[in-house]
């Protein structure tokens, strides 16, 4: 994968956190996002690939550019893990089945414009986020 | 950080920590375990975490800080958190962190301050 813009990356250990952070921030940078909102997408990612590391213990992070009214980001994270059983809890900022804050999900949502979940149980977990470039 | 690259200085009986760009989890809780070591190996009463280096926190980050914040003040100490840039600062309050309770201070200058007049208030001997 030459371009920066696009890339799909596994995430099967707790590194490819680290790994997945400097490649969406290269993206960001390159699509030429200011350094607020690569801050934000870069920390969306963190969040949502650590979830898949946690819960499911692997899956993939893919990104691509996008247009519509304005040219952005989208990333999805997929894994085929146990599944979310109760999608409006998982949204509620607190709300956590381990150790956590419980602020990965509703804090992403809040990071990004577009974020949606398709989940099911035993079958696994797909977050698409997006964040469109404003000139 | 196995390979110990974070950087502790202790001036005035306060450690200066200075946190590297983008830890990974590992290096976090390391991190964390290192500065409370340090603490007691030097009698610390403060410590400055600074964070003007780094480019994201996210939840697991910011729990691992406040967390520290809290050993440290059970161990005697007052933590600062020192640096934390525009980007960040905006970012970890849109995800909802909660690092309200930790001191910060825009740099490592004025956080040194505010310990050494705080250790100051406490310890000064009539
Ligand atoms: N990919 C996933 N597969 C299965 N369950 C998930 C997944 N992502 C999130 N969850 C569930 O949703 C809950 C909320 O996730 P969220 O990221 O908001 O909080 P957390 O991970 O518990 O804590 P934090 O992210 O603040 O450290 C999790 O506790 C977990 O039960
Ligand atoms: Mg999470």
């Amino acid at each position: 994968m030459s371009s920066p813009y696009e890339g799909e990356m596994a995430i099967d250990t707790e590194y490819d956190i680290v790994m997945a952070r400097k490649a969406v921030r290269t993206a960001a940078v390159a699509l030429g996002f200011g350094v607020t909102d690569v801050t934000r997408i870069v920390t969306a990612a963190s969040e949502l690939t650590r979830n898949i590391y946690l819960y499911a213990g692997s899956g993939i992070m893919r990104w691509h550019p996008v247009s519509g009214n304005f040219a952005g980001l989208e990333l999805v994270f997929e894994d085929q893990g146990p599944g979310i059983a109760d999608m409006t809890r998982a949204m509620q900022p607190g709300f956590s089945s381990g150790n956590g804050l419980g602020m990965g999900l509703p804090g992403s949502k809040r990071l990004m414009d577009e974020m949606d979940i398709v989940s099911e149980i035993g079958k696994g977990t797909s977050v698409r986020i997006r964040k469109w470039l404003r000139r | 950080m196995a390979n110990g690259t974070i950087s502790v200085i202790k001036v005035r009986g306060i450690l200066l920590v200075t946190v590297p760009p983008d830890p990974d989890d590992i290096a976090v809780c390391e991190l964390q375990e290192q500065v409370l070591q340090a603490m007691a190996r030097h009698s610390a009463k403060g410590l400055i975490l600074d964070i003007s280096m780094v480019e994201t926190i996210d939840s697991f980050f910011a729990r691992t800080v406040s967390e520290t914040a809290k050993m440290v003040t059970l161990m005697g100490g007052l933590t600062v958190l020192a640096g934390m840039r525009a980007s960040v600062a905006i970012t970890t309050t849109q995800l909802g962190l909660s690092l309200d309770k930790t001191l910060t201070a825009l740099d490592v200058d004025r956080a040194m301050d505010m310990l050494v007049s705080a250790l100051d208030g406490t310890e000064r001997t009539p």
